[in-house]
């Protein structure tokens, strides 16, 4: 949830009870006032009556004309005091019940009880009412909408700067540093976090650029002292008087020296591929490199006396780079001869969205996470490099690409698909 | 025939002098980029080595500064950088090969006898050891003047052990010849053991001697006299 509509739901959840209860507070204290006001006029209705009482020549009864209620009787029994009550009245003017206010009272005058009783509708008051609650619920909508409103575009102008430094920080890319990404602004919080991001992002730069320097050098560096080790190791085979042990010590060495440069070689194309380096691209048809691969192969995939199974419903493009491209598929084609068992099968399908490539063989002995890291290795291949799979995993990444792995009736199986 | 070897490093250049100087090969080396232009200036060689990173310059100059006066000399570049662009340059400015540090001595030979042979030095354009003749332009193998139907496997096979001959051949060497950088992830060498007993078969069938004798632990040597 954003931040500004998090304050106005807070704020909401807040001036919600407090107008609630401020409502019923006013609502009581008006209706107390006009209360207090109707029940002037009739006290001053009764002074109004009593004054006609005392007027009177001979005790009487009078009923006033406007209402049913409202007038002066004699009463028997002797009571003092007076009573405020409400009531309706039918009216049949108006179909309907009509609110009165009613004042009842007792007097005596010469010897004789009259009962005053007075009463005014009350339905003025109760409009009055309704119309000034109505313009207080009006009021204090229009403060709350005003007051959201106003919070809204104050937020949004004051976020403005957090919000571009997020956008900014979004795409930022360590490959293609921009020193003056972050702005200073005027707002002193989020200038202090500018220049802290600024900062942060010049030293991982650089850092960036030092490890990646180091690890082009320090592969480059180590090809040519390989290359001696090569050239007299051959020199050394020539040997004529060489016996069978120093013959095997030639070979580990040899062995070795082969492993190591295969290392350094797979090691230089990753960081070359980190880094960007492979620029040309082309439509590249994954089934038609996959036939070649497998012309290519086809004397390792005898050797091991493997099955090959085609299912070409069409081809599988990607926009990527050749070289790479034959990279990705013969590592993938490696993997599934390397890790295949003597008369197994090699599965490749290939359809518009999906390109897959499958083998027989037993279950994986380490965490299917790890299967692209680097240097991880089910030990069942130890003379493998460890690097085959994460090449694969990083040029596939390089063209945003996605790589699953799965395995279902003893296949391993690698599921290529499009974004 | 002459070869000049452009090279920084000296144990490199040592190793490989020696090795091609066993070939037959009289080769006159550099060191720097100065040198070694005034070498290529001065003299004709059938074949120039090329390091591209060089002190004071850059080996790839050199092979403009050849190209530019029309020599004749093969020109391979072998570089520490088995870098895409460097070779597609090289090729482009003219060299007709390149290799990546770290080759194997016996593919470096083999580079440089099929690049002297394309360019025709020797005249002749047919190998010949014994009652196995081989035509190179035509991949084509007889013995006793028969010929012999091989695969491109074999063919290769047999033309590196002919061209490394009497040398010990590992089969690491081999392995990367005929598959190249693929040969990175190869962990076992049966297969060349498939391709070898087929060439070997398909030779005696012709009444050709086997020459190809399994050095122990190595590899093979192809023994001719």
């Amino acid at each position: 949830m954003r931040l500004i509509n998090k304050t106005i739901l807070y704020y909401l959840l807040i001036s919600f009870p407090l107008l609630i209860i401020a409502g019923f507070f006013s609502y009581f204290l008006i209706k107390g006032e006009l209360q207090d006001g109707v029940d002037e006029s009739l006290a001053k209705e009764r002074l109004n009556a009593i004054h006609l009482i005392n007027s009177f020549s001979r005790p009487q009864s009078v009923n006033a004309s406007f209402d049913s209620l409202s007038g002066i009787k004699l009463a028997k029994n002797e009571k003092a005091g007076e009573v405020f009550s409400d009531t309706s009245i039918y009216d049949t003017a108006e179909q309907e019940f009509v609110p009165y206010r009613v004042l009842k009272s007792y007097y005596r005058s010469n010897s004789n009880n009259y009962l005053i009783t007075i009463a005014k509708a009350s339905f003025e008051q109760e409009e009055l009412m309704e119309g000034l609650l109505s313009a207080f619920v009006l009021i204090i909508a229009f403060l709350v909408a005003a007051f959201f409103i106003v919070n809204w575009l104050i937020s949004k102008a004051l976020w403005k700067p957090f919000h571009k430094t997020l956008s900014e920080l979004g795409t930022y890319d360590i490959r293609k540093h921009d020193y003056h990404k972050f702005e200073s602004v005027n707002t002193a919080e989020f200038n202090e976090l500018n220049i802290a991001l600024s900062k942060m992002t010049e030293k991982i730069h650089s850092d960036f650029l030092q490890q990646k320097e180091f690890t082009e050098n320090a592969s480059h560096e180590m090809q040519t002292p390989l290359a001696i080790a090569k050239a007299n190791l051959s020199l050394l085979m020539q040997s004529s008087n060489l016996k069978e042990e120093e013959m095997d010590q030639l070979q580990t060495i040899e062995n070795t020296l082969k492993k190591l440069s295969a290392l350094n070689k797979s090691l230089i194309l990753l960081t070359k591929i980190e880094n960007n380096q492979f620029h040309k691209k082309a439509a590249i048809d994954l089934k038609e490199i996959t036939v070649k691969a497998l012309e290519n192969y086809s004397d390792l995939i005898q050797a091991k006396n493997l099955k090959i199974e085609t299912g070409f419903s069409a081809g599988f493009t990607i926009e990527m780079n050749p070289v790479l491209a034959d990279v990705l598929i013969s590592n993938l084609l490696q993997n599934a001869i390397r890790h295949n068992k003597a008369g197994g099968v090699i599965q490749v399908s290939s359809a518009p969205n999906t390109f897959s490539i499958s083998n027989s063989g037993e279950p994986l002995t380490i965490h299917e996470e790890e299967l692209f890291v680097r240097f991880k290795k089910n030990d069942a291949s130890k003379d493998s490099l460890g690097l085959g799979l994460s090449i694969v995993k990083t040029i596939i990444s390089h063209y945003n690409h996605t790589i699953a792995y799965s395995y279902t009736d003893g296949k391993h199986t690698f599921t290529i698909t499009h974004p | 025939m002459k070869i000049l070897l452009i090279e920084d490093e000296p144990e490199l250049r040592k190793s490989i002098k020696q090795y091609l100087h066993q070939e037959g090969y009289l080769v006159e080396s550099a060191a720097d980029f100065i040198k070694a232009s005034e070498k290529a200036f001065d003299y004709d060689y059938s074949c120039i080595l090329i390091d591209i990173t060089l002190p004071k310059g850059n080996g790839l100059d050199i092979v403009r500064q050849l190209k530019q006066r029309n020599s004749k000399a093969g020109i391979i570049i072998i570089s520490a950088k088995n870098s895409s662009d460097d070779k597609i340059t090289g090729l482009d400015l003219g060299a007709d090969d390149y290799l990546a540090k770290p080759f194997d001595l016996a593919e470096l030979n083999s580079r440089i006898k099929a690049l002297i042979r394309r360019r025709n030095f020797d005249g002749n354009k047919a190998i010949v050891i014994n009652e196995i003749t081989i035509v190179p332009e035509e991949r084509a193998v007889t013995v006793n003047n028969q010929p012999v139907i091989l695969t491109a496997r074999e063919y290769d096979l047999l033309l590196f052990f002919i061209t490394n001959k009497s040398r010990v051949v590992s089969k690491n060497a081999i392995a990367e010849h005929l598959w190249g950088d693929e040969s990175d992830q190869m962990d076992s060498h049966d297969f060349i053991y498939v391709h070898l007993r087929n060439l070997r078969k398909k030779l005696s069938d012709k009444g050709c001697v086997d020459y190809i004798q399994t050095i122990y632990g190595i590899g093979y040597s192809f023994k001719a006299s």
